[in-house]
């Protein structure tokens, strides 16, 4: 009994990823010297908790049997507008920081009543969405860099309690409780049968609506979270500065094997899968080539990633 | 005797079954000539010869990748690589036509780039079951790279006699336009277009029945390919130049004019009337906005709230029925 356990374990999507990501660590640990250190490992890690946090709310939305394309220009709104926000009378920089995930899992909200109230597909609403707050962030911030002078920020982003970056102790408070929303409450048993049938899930009692709208919420909240945490190791908030985490958390959740088409996931997939992903880049970096060399090994490696485990089943 | 007559009642039927087929995007038509008056309003030049010219031309391209987005969309999948191609297109014709290619060879390489990675895409994802979206996502890296190892900064050039042809003071670009109309008719007359709407509506029916599925939706991304790099040969001599990322702004807009003009995600629902009209009055709105002196930011809200409700107003009335 137990030894199925562990080759069900150890035959799962997420292991895989984990396998794969340890031996691209060691194999470029021999390859290139400083690659294996403890410190670029961290700072590797803490570059993934941001692709993490944005990928938690992917993962939800994309097992709901969406898909969000809106979470960019998220993670922009929240770094940008952060900065703008200052009380004197908060010398922590909470209130600044609960106002901006208020106010982006209020974008997210937005989105789900689109998919779920008037019916707008996910890929529509959510770019819709993008483009609008685009055309806000510009209003708002123009073309210059804010910097941010808020202590909680600052915090997030440079300390390193025991040793460890605090973006990171972030990630992992936040993996939990995602992975146990997900896999031990009746809202994430909701989730999978949604993605899974919704026509059957309407039937069977599931309150589809509502369900969906917090699935786009969670999505907000969480990018608004990593906008935060970007701001936070960039010091400084520019339009555009999450314009790299679209591909990333989609390929994030996807690498783990969750599936695009819903109902079938995991969010401990998507954590691997977020660490593999700023592997390889910091191994084309490694790798000194153009921008065009390195914008095409981005994109042959995912393919080819792909191809190792991201297959759907044939037609018969 | 019985195949005349057949073919006979089949003619008749042709126009009727067109008709109907207009049914889901007449109001969409009904909007399209509103913004066609508003436009003419506001710009009393569009009924002379040059800025019909200059009108159609600004419009061609987004029509093209419309197209193309459509046709996928068709077949139950999807690109996100549109922008990509588009830039790839233009910078292989920017790159090739005053070397030793010339136009001909130039434009021939552009066709075949596009046929091959389009046909190559729609391998991977049709043989190789991987979903699209994924696929063409990172696809788009990889042709982005492509484009931008061709011609790392904005550069190359385009013979003047084809930029004064393609976009200059004449109609080319409309006639173009009518002959891709005329052979996407032709197209949906051969098997494998006759093939797209079923692959694209019931893949497993279709299969079973002995339609080829997988051929048909091979073919659909080679052309949508074509289409894509074919837009990007007419921006390079819009501009007279290639840019390794002029094509960014046509992944989103094609997405937005095919579903605009009614081609649902799910494959198999939709009219390429529709997706020409819908990618028609994206190019109008943003025309329109522009004279209306709307600054570049405000029309990215006004697109973003325009896109929402064309999709969400037809979906609040069928709740109310």
């Amino acid at each position: 009994m137990g030894g199925r356990r562990t080759l069900t374990i150890l035959r799962s999507r997420p292991f895989l990823t984990l396998a794969i990501v340890a031996a691209v660590w060691i194999a470029a640990s021999f390859v290139s010297r400083g690659f294996g250190a403890y410190g670029h490992l961290r700072y590797l890690v803490e570059l993934a908790a941001v692709i993490g946090l944005v990928a938690a709310g992917q993962t939800f939305v994309v097992i709901a049997g969406g898909i969000d394309l809106s979470v960019a220009a998220i993670v922009t709104v929240s770094a940008v507008s952060l900065p703008l926000l200052s009380w004197q009378a908060d010398p922590t920089g909470l209130t600044a920081v609960l106002a901006v995930l208020a106010l982006t899992t209020t974008i997210g909200l937005v989105n789900g009543l689109g998919v779920a109230l008037l019916r707008v597909h996910p890929m529509i609403m959510t770019l819709a969405m993008a483009t609008f707050l685009q055309g806000l962030l510009i209003i708002i911030a123009g073309g210059s860099a804010v910097t941010a002078e808020n202590p909680l920020v600052r915090w997030l982003g440079n300390a390193r309690p025991a040793g460890i970056p605090a973006g990171v102790l972030l990630w992992v408070a936040v993996s939990v409780i995602v992975l146990a929303a997900m896999h031990a409450t009746s809202f994430g048993a909701r989730l999978f049968a949604i993605g899974a049938n919704p026509l059957a899930a309407t039937l069977s009692g599931v309150p589809v609506a509502s369900t969906t709208l917090a699935v786009y919420a969670i999505s907000g909240f969480t990018s608004g979270l990593a906008g935060v945490l970007v701001l936070g190791m960039n010091g400084q908030g520019y339009v555009g500065i999450g314009d790299p985490y679209l591909l990333a958390s989609i390929a994030a959740v996807v690498l783990g094997g969750t599936s695009i088409l819903g109902g079938l996931g995991t969010y401990a997939g998507t954590i691997p899968g977020a660490i593999l992903l700023v592997t390889i880049t910091a191994l084309i970096t490694v790798v000194n080539a153009s921008p065009g060399w390195r914008s095409i090994l981005f994109g042959s490696l995912i393919l080819g990633l792909l191809l190792l485990s991201g297959r759907e089943q044939a037609r018969r | 005797m019985s195949t005349v007559a057949s073919s006979r009642q089949a003619g008749a039927l042709y126009w009727p079954v067109q008709l109907r087929r207009n049914v889901g995007v007449r109001g969409l038509f009904a909007v399209v000539m509103a913004f066609l008056v508003a436009y003419g309003f506001l710009f009393p030049g569009l009924l002379t010869a040059s800025g019909f010219a200059k009108f159609t031309q600004s419009w061609f391209p987004l029509a093209l990748v419309a197209m193309a987005q459509a046709i996928l969309m068709l077949t139950g999948g999807i690109s996100l690589a549109i922008g990509a191609m588009v830039s790839l297109g233009a910078v292989i014709a920017a790159t090739t036509m005053t070397g030793p290619l010339g136009v001909a060879g130039g434009a021939a390489a552009v066709a075949l780039t596009g046929i091959g990675i389009g046909g190559a895409t729609g391998f991977i994802v049709v043989k190789l079951r991987l979903p699209a979206i994924v696929v063409t996502l990172a696809g788009s890296f990889i042709i982005g790279g492509a484009a931008l190892l061709i011609l790392p900064r904005p550069g190359g050039a385009i013979p003047e006699w084809l930029s004064d042809l393609l976009a200059g003071n004449t109609p080319a670009a409309f006639v173009l336009l009518v002959l891709i109309v005329l052979l996407w008719k032709l197209y949906l007359a051969t098997p494998l277009g006759l093939s797209l709407y079923a692959a694209g509506e019931n893949p497993v029916g279709a299969y079973r029945s002995g339609v080829p599925v997988d051929g048909a939706r091979v073919a659909a991304y080679a052309i949508s390919g074509l289409l894509c790099t074919g837009a990007g040969l007419f921006v390079a001599a819009q501009t007279g130049s290639g840019d390794p990322v002029i094509g960014t702004a046509f992944t989103l807009n094609s997405i937005a004019a095919a579903v605009l003009g009614g081609i649902g995600f799910l494959g198999g629902q939709g009219t390429m009337r529709g997706a020409l009209a819908g990618s028609l009055l994206l190019s109008l709105m943003i025309s329109v906005m522009f004279f209306l002196g709307f600054t570049p930011v405000a029309q990215y809200v006004a697109q973003g709230l325009i896109i929402i409700g064309a999709v969400a107003i037809p979906q609040f009335r069928k709740v109310q029925q």
